[in-house]
C-alpha cells in the first residue's frame, strides 16, 4: 500500500476528528462545503447531490436501491464517511431504519451553490502594477518547493526512514503532509521546524479549523491573479507568510499595499483531497535489461532516483541510470521497502509505458523484490533448548511431542539435543515433567 | 495492485458536452414546461456537475432549428481568467449572453425558410461538433477527462438527418464516447433511443418534467466509473426503425437495395442513390422467394 | 507530441475497428520494428525531439483521400455490399512452416479472425463461409452465416494441418455451394494458400473456367511465393493476387478484402429486397421466441408484420419469413454512399481576406486556427458551407465521422 493514499485520505479524516462544534461552524464557508464535497467518495458526492433537494430525511434503505449488489461496501462507505463529517444526520424513525438528514448549513451552502452558481471567495486587485505570468509563477513555486523538501533531510544527521519515504511522495500528497504537521503543531508548540524550512509565523494555540477554512478557501483563488492582503485577518495574514516559504502562494509589495498571488500549488490544494491528484504526466522509463531513463530535468527527480538506482549520466533534460543489486542494498538499509520503490517507479512512469500494462517490466519488479527477500533470509524464531536427556525414549517423545504441536525446530538424535519453539516451552516442560 | 484501491475512492474526471435543443418551434408549442425553466433546471445541472469536482469540464453546443453552435464551454472561462477555477460567476452571464445571441442568429437564418411538416432541431450538426470537441480533447495528452455527451432534446426527429446521426453515432461508439440522452418531448426520439443504445449510454424520457433537475442529477451526473455499481435506469424498448430514402418517413418495413442498401418505402424501378436498376427476381433462387418479392415487371 | 498521439489514437482507432486483432507477447517485436529513432530530430541546441510531421501526415493523407474519391467520382457508387464470401484456408503441411511467427497456420488464424469481425462491421447483411483444405481434399467446416462467433468457434476448434492442398478441389466444393445464393449476392472466395503446389485430380483450367462463368470472384493471399496458378485463377475471375511478406503484411492483406469491393456490382443482379425493422422489447418483458420456442424474458426483437419474437438480428423471421435486420446495420455503410466532399486547402493569401478574418478556430473542434506569434497554421475549408476546419478535425472528418460538421449545422433548404 503506498503511503501516498495513507497521508491524503488523514487530512479529511483529521478534518473529520474535529468537534462537531467546529465542523459546523466550518461548514458556515460556502467554499469549505464545496471543498469538503469534491474530497467524498463518488457515490457520498452523489448522495448529497441528489438529496440536496429533499428536505425531510431520506431512508438509507431509498438510497442504497440506487446501488448495484456489489457496490454495496461502497455504500456502506459513503455513508460512513458522511456521518463521520456530519454532512448525514442520522434520524432513526418509528420502523426503526436509520434515515438520513443533510447538515442544515452545508445544504443550504450548496443549494445557493447550484442556483446562483459560485463566486470567487475575493476580489481581484485590478491594478496591479505587474504580475508574474502563469509560467514564471510554476517556476517559483517549484523552485520554492523543491529547494524545500530536497534539502529537508539532508540537513539532519542521517536521513531518516520517513525522510525517505517522504520524498517518494507526489507533491500534492508531500504538501499535505507538510500542512497536516503544520496544523497539528500549530495547535502545540506554534514552531515548526521541517528541514530548511522554519514556519514560525503561526501564533501559538491558532484553532485548526480556522486554518483548514483558510487553506481549503485558499484553493478556491484563481492562480496567478493577485489579493489584496488587506482583505485577510490577523491569523491568515501570519499564516500566508509561512505559505509563501512553501510556495504555494508569492507575495509582492506595492508602494502603498501588497498583495499575493496564489500558485498551482495552492489552488491544486482541495483537488489534492481526491485521488485522482496523482493525474501528473510522469518521466521515467524503466527497461527490462534494468536500465532506468527519466526524462526530467530536475535535480530533485535525480536525487529521488539516486535514492535507489545508480545514476550513470545526465544530459539536458534525460537522467540516466541503472537499477543494481548493490544501489538497492543502500536503500534497502535506509528503510525504503521493494514496494516503495516499485509503486513510485509505476505512479511515475513516462506516459509512453504508463499505459503499457505492467508498466514497470516484471521481471524488474520480481528481482527487486527478491533482492529485497535475499536480505531477510535469515529469520528468527525465538526458541528453547533442550539437552541432557536422562534417556532415549524421553528424548523420542519429546521430539514427537515437538513434532505434534508443530514447534519442532532442530534435533540431534545423536547427542540427545532438540530446539522448539518458545510458544510451546510451558507446555513442552509441563510434558518432560509428566514423563518423570 | 497499487491503482485498484485508489481506483475504489476516485471518480473519473468528466467531460459532459450538453447538446442543448433550443429550437424554437418545439418550446413555444411545449405545454409541460417552458424554456426557461428548462433553462434553469439545465443550469443548476451544470453547476452541479463543475461542483462534483473541481477537474470536471463542461460544454454547451445549441442545437436551434437552422443552426448550431458553441455557447459555452467551462475551460475557455477558466483561461480567460487564467486558471482553473472560478469559472462559476461567469456561467450565467457568458451561457445567457452567447444564448441570445445564438437564438438571434438562429431566428435570422430561418426567415426565408419554408414551412416544413416536421420541425426538428438539428442534432446531427450539434452531435458532430460534440464529437470534433471531443476529438481535440482526445488528442490533448493521456490524462483528457472522461468525455460523454448529453444529448438534452424535446425536437421530434428530423427523419432527414437520418444517415447524418447515424455516422455520428457509429463515430461515438467507435472512440467509446457515450451518448446520454433525456428527451422531453411528447413522443419517445428513436434516434436518440438507438444512440444511446448503441453508445451504452443511457435513455431516459422524464415522468414529471418539473422534476426534471432530480432527473438529471441522479441519472446523468454519474460518471463513467461510477456508472459499474450504480443502478441507472434500463432501456425500454427500443425503435430501431429506419427512416427512408425517397419520402424521409420512419417505417419498419421497407425495400433494401442490394447493391447500396438504400431504404425505400415502396417500389421503385431504379435506385435513386447508385442508379441500379432493379432486375426480375430469377427463378432458380424463388427459394428464397420472400427476399424477393414484388420484382417489378421489366 | 501531440501529433504523435493523434497518430496513435487514430492508429488505435483503426486497431479496434479490427476488433483488437492484438497478438499477446508480439509487442516486443512490433516494437522492434518500429524504426522510432528516425521520428527524431536535433533541434539548434542538440536536444532531440519528435520529428514535426504533422503535415506530412496530412499531406500523405490528403493524398489518399484525393485518389479515393476519383476513383469514385463517377458520380454514381456501386458497391456490392450484400456478399457471400467463402474463406479457404490451406492447413496442408505447408501452414506449419514457420517462417510467420509462430507458425503460418497460427498467423493465418488470428487474423482470420479479425477479419471475420471487421467484415460483419463492414458488411452487415453479407455471409461467410470457411473452408479448409487438409490431406489434399476440401471439407466444408461453416455454412454460410452471418454470425462471427459461431466461426470463430468452429475455426480456432479445428486447427491442425497435414498433407497436401489442392486447389481444385477447394473451388470444386465453393463452386458448388456458391452456384445456390441469390442473384442479388455477390459471390467471393478468398484463398489463403500457404503451399507451393496444388495437387489435383483433373484439370483446374476447367474448374477456372467454370467458377468464372459463375461470377465468383476469387483473391488469392500467398504466404509463401507467387505460383502462376493462382495468379491465373485471380486475372480470371477478377480477383486480388497477393502474396504476404510478414505478418503485418499478411494482416494489411487481408484486411484489405473487408470492405466492399466496388467494381464488382455488376456481377450481381440489382434488386429490391423486401425487409423489416424490428423494435427492441423493453427489458423485462415476456414472450415466446420464435427460434427457441419457449417463453424468453426480455433482450428480443419484433417482427413488424408477424409480431413474433426473434432473439437475434440479423435474422428472418421463422414465422413469415421476413427478412429482419436492424435498421443500425444498414446504416454502418451508408458513409458509403454519401461521402463528404475533400476539404479545400486554404491558401495563406485567401486567409488574409478581411472577410475571412472572422473565423480563427476551427469549426469543429474550437481550436485556434492562428499559431502562436499570430502566423496562421493549416487549414482547410469545406467547399459546401465554407467553414474553416483544423487538419486533425479534416483528417477525423472524413476517416470516422463522415459527416461535415459546418453542413450539417445549416438546415438545407
Amino acid at each position: 500500500m503506498p503511503q501516498v493514499r495513507i497521508i491524503a485520505k488523514n487530512f479529511m479524516d483529521m478534518v473529520a476528528s474535529l468537534p462537531a462544534m467546529k465542523l459546523d461552524r466550518l461548514y458556515q464557508n460556502a467554499f469549505i462545503c464545496e471543498a469538503i464535497l469534491r474530497s467524498l467518495p463518488p457515490l457520498a458526492k452523489k448522495y448529497v447531490v441528489q438529496i440536496l433537494f429533499f428536505d425531510g430525511p431520506v431512508s438509507g434503505k431509498l438510497l442504497e436501491q440506487w446501488v448495484l449488489a456489489d457496490g454495496v461496501t461502497k455504500h456502506r462507505v459513503a455513508i460512513d464517511r458522511l456521518i463521520q463529517l456530519r454532512i448525514f444526520i442520522e434520524v432513526s424513525d418509528k420502523k426503526r431504519e436509520s434515515s438520513y438528514k443533510l447538515n442544515q448549513t452545508f445544504q443550504a451552502n450548496l443549494r445557493k451553490h447550484l442556483t446562483n452558481g459560485g463566486v470567487l471567495p475575493r476580489e481581484t486587485m485590478a491594478a496591479v502594477v505587474k504580475l508574474p505570468n502563469l509560467e514564471e509563477l510554476d517556476t517559483y513555486a517549484l523552485e520554492q518547493w523543491e529547494v524545500g523538501t530536497s534539502s529537508m533531510d539532508r540537513d539532519a544527521p542521517r536521513l531518516t526512514e520517513g525522510g525517505f519515504q517522504f520524498l517518494l511522495m507526489d507533491t500534492n500528497a508531500q504538501l499535505w503532509y507538510i500542512i497536516r504537521e503544520y496544523i497539528t503543531n500549530s495547535e502545540i508548540s506554534g514552531f515548526l521546524q521541517l528541514g530548511i524550512y522554519s514556519l514560525s509565523h503561526i501564533e501559538r494555540g491558532t484553532d485548526p479549523a480556522d486554518l483548514i477554512s483558510f487553506l481549503l478557501e485558499l484553493s478556491f483563488h484563481v492562480t496567478g491573479e493577485a489579493y489584496n492582503i488587506n482583505t485577510l485577518t490577523e491569523i491568515q495574514r501570519n499564516t500566508i507568510k509561512d505559505l509563501a516559504e512553501l510556495g504555494l502562494v508569492k507575495l509582492q509589495q506595492g508602494r502603498k499595499e501588497s498583495w499575493f498571488i496564489p500558485t498551482k500549488l495552492a489552488t491544486n490544494l482541495s483537488v489534492s483531497l481526491t485521488d485522482s491528484s496523482s493525474r501528473k504526466q510522469g518521466y521515467v522509463v524503466v527497461e527490462t535489461n534494468f536500465r532506468l531513463y527519466a526524462y526530467s530535468s530536475s535535480k530533485l527527480h535525480c536525487e529521488i532516483l539516486r535514492l535507489f538506482s545508480k545514476i550513470e549520466y545526465q544530459l539536458p533534460n534525460l537522467i540516466v541510470g541503472a537499477i543494481t543489486k548493490e544501489s538497492l542494498y543502500t536503500a534497502f538499509e535506509n528503510g525504503i521497502t521493494s514496494d516503495q520503490i516499485i509503486s513510485f517507479l509505476q505512479q511515475n512512469a513516462h506516459p509512453r509505458v504508463a499505459e503499457r500494462l505492467p508498466s514497470v517490466p516484471e521481471n524488474v519488479t520480481d528481482q527487486i523484490r527478491l533482492w529485497e527477500a535475499d536480505l531477510n533470509r535469515v529469520e528468527i524464531t525465538p526458541s528453547h533448548f533442550y539437552d541432557e536427556f536422562p534417556s532415549r525414549d524421553t528424548f523420542e517423545a519429546a521430539c514427537d511431542f515437538a513434532r505434534e504441536w508443530n514447534g519442532l525446530l532442530w534435533e540431534d538424535s545423536k547427542k540427545m539435543r532438540v530446539v522448539v519453539k518458545a510458544e510451546i516451552h510451558m507446555n513442552m516442560r509441563e510434558f518432560l515433567r509428566g514423563q518423570k | 495492485m497499487t491503482s485498484v484501491p485508489s481506483k475504489l475512492y476516485s471518480d473519473d474526471v468528466s467531460l459532459v458536452v450538453v447538446l442543448l435543443d433550443t429550437n424554437p418551434f418545439f418550446w413555444t408549442a411545449s405545454s409541460s414546461l417552458s424554456f426557461s425553466q428548462f433553462l434553469s433546471h439545465v443550469l443548476a445541472f451544470v453547476n452541479s456537475i463543475l461542483l462534483l469536482n473541481q477537474l470536471n469540464q463542461v460544454v454547451v453546443i445549441a442545437s436551434g432549428y437552422n443552426t448550431c453552435d458553441y455557447i459555452y464551454d467551462s475551460s475557455s472561462d477558466a483561461s480567460q481568467l487564467g486558471s482553473e477555477d472560478g469559472r462559476m460567476p461567469s456561467l450565467y452571464s457568458n451561457l445567457l449572453q452567447k444564448l441570445e445571441e445564438f437564438m438571434i442568429k438562429d431566428e435570422k437564418l430561418g426567415k426565408e425558410q419554408s414551412q416544413r411538416a416536421i420541425k426538428s432541431s438539428l442534432l446531427s450538426g450539434a452531435l458532430s461538433m460534440a464529437l470534433c470537441y471531443i476529438q481535440r480533447v482526445f488528442r490533448s495528452g493521456p490524462l483528457h477527462p472522461q468525455p460523454r455527451i448529453l444529448c438534452l432534446q424535446g425536437s421530434p426527429d428530423g427523419p432527414e438527418q437520418y444517415v447524418a446521426v447515424m455516422n455520428s453515432i457509429f463515430s461515438a461508439q467507435r472512440s467509446m464516447v457515450p451518448i446520454d440522452s433525456c428527451y422531453v418531448g411528447a413522443h419517445n426520439s428513436a434516434f436518440l433511443q438507438q444512440a444511446s443504445y448503441i453508445t451504452a449510454g443511457v435513455y431516459v424520457k422524464p415522468q414529471h418534467l418539473d422534476g426534471l433537475f432530480q432527473y438529471l442529477t441522479t441519472v446523468f451526473a454519474t460518471d463513467l466509473h461510477s456508472r459499474s455499481f450504480i443502478q441507472l435506469p434500463r432501456p425500454a424498448g427500443v425503435d430501431f426503425r429506419a427512416s427512408c430514402f425517397c419520402h424521409k418517413t420512419t417505417i419498419d418495413m421497407g425495400y433494401i437495395c442490394s447493391v447500396c442498401l438504400s431504404i425505400f418505402c415502396n417500389h421503385h424501378k431504379k435506385c435513386s442513390t447508385c442508379g441500379s436498376v432493379f432486375g426480375q427476381a430469377q427463378s432458380d433462387t424463388s427459394s428464397t422467394s420472400d427476399l424477393k418479392r414484388k420484382a417489378p415487371e421489366t | 507530441m501531440t501529433n504523435n498521439i493523434a497518430e496513435k489514437r487514430r492508429q488505435q482507432e483503426e486497431e479496434d475497428d479490427e476488433e483488437d486483432g492484438d497478438l499477446d507477447g508480439w509487442g516486443e517485436r512490433s516494437y522492434a520494428d518500429e524504426r522510432s529513432w528516425e521520428a527524431l530530430q536535433e533541434d539548434e541546441s542538440g536536444l532531440l525531439r519528435p520529428l514535426d510531421n504533422k503535415a506530412m501526415y496530412h499531406a500523405q493523407y490528403r493524398r489518399r483521400l484525393r485518389s479515393l474519391s476519383t476513383a469514385s467520382n463517377s458520380q454514381r457508387i456501386q458497391k456490392g455490399l450484400i456478399r457471400f464470401l467463402y474463406i479457404v484456408l490451406d492447413l496442408s503441411r505447408a501452414a506449419s512452416v514457420m517462417d510467420f511467427r509462430p507458425s503460418r497456420m497460427a498467423v493465418v488464424a488470428q487474423n482470420v479472425e479479425a477479419f471475420i469481425r471487421e467484415f460483419f462491421d463492414q458488411n452487415p447483411l453479407s455471409q461467410i463461409a470457411l473452408v479448409t483444405i487438409k490431406d489434399g481434399v476440401a471439407y466444408s467446416l461453416t455454412e454460410l452465416g452471418g454470425s462471427p462467433e459461431s466461426h470463430i468457434k468452429a475455426l480456432m476448434a479445428k486447427l491442425e494441418c497435414s498433407g497436401d492442398s489442392s486447389l481444385q478441389n477447394a473451388l470444386e466444393l465453393v463452386h458448388e455451394y456458391l452456384d445456390k445464393i441469390p442473384s442479388y449476392g455477390n459471390r467471393e472466395v478468398l484463398i489463403l494458400y500457404s503451399a507451393l503446389t496444388t495437387c489435383d485430380p483433373g484439370d483446374i483450367m476447367e474448374t477456372i473456367q467454370k467458377c468464372k462463368k459463375s461470377k465468383m470472384r476469387c483473391s488469392v493471399i500467398g504466404l509463401s511465393a507467387e505460383m502462376f496458378i493462382c495468379k491465373h485463377l485471380c486475372q480470371e475471375t477478377g480477383g486480388l493476387y497477393s502474396v504476404a511478406l510478414d505478418e503485418s503484411h499478411f494482416k494489411e492483406l487481408i484486411l484489405e478484402h473487408a470492405p466492399p469491393p466496388p467494381a464488382i456490382a455488376e456481377f450481381a443482379i440489382a434488386n429490391l429486397i423486401k425487409m423489416g425493422f424490428p423494435q427492441r422489447a423493453a427489458e423485462g418483458s415476456i414472450s415466446i421466441c420464435s427460434c427457441h420456442k419457449e417463453s424468453k424474458v426480455g433482450e428480443g426483437f419484433i417482427c413488424p408484420r408477424c409480431k413474433a419474437r426473434v432473439c437475434e438480428l440479423p435474422t428472418e423471421c421463422r414465422i413469415c419469413g421476413l427478412t429482419l435486420v436492424s435498421s443500425p446495420h444498414l446504416a454502418r455503410s451508408y458513409h458509403h454512399l454519401f461521402p463528404i466532399a475533400p476539404f479545400d486547402e486554404v491558401k495563406p493569401s485567401r486567409q488574409n481576406e478581411p472577410h475571412r478574418r472572422s473565423q480563427k478556430t476551427c469549426f469543429g473542434c474550437q481550436q485556434s486556427l492562428v499559431n502562436p506569434g499570430n502566423k496562421p497554421s493549416l487549414q482547410v475549408a469545406c467547399p459546401k458551407c465554407k467553414q474553416y476546419f483544423c487538419l486533425d478535425c479534416d483528417i477525423y472528418i472524413h476517416e470516422s465521422l463522415h459527416n461535415c460538421p459546418g453542413c450539417e449545422s445549416l438546415r438545407a433548404s
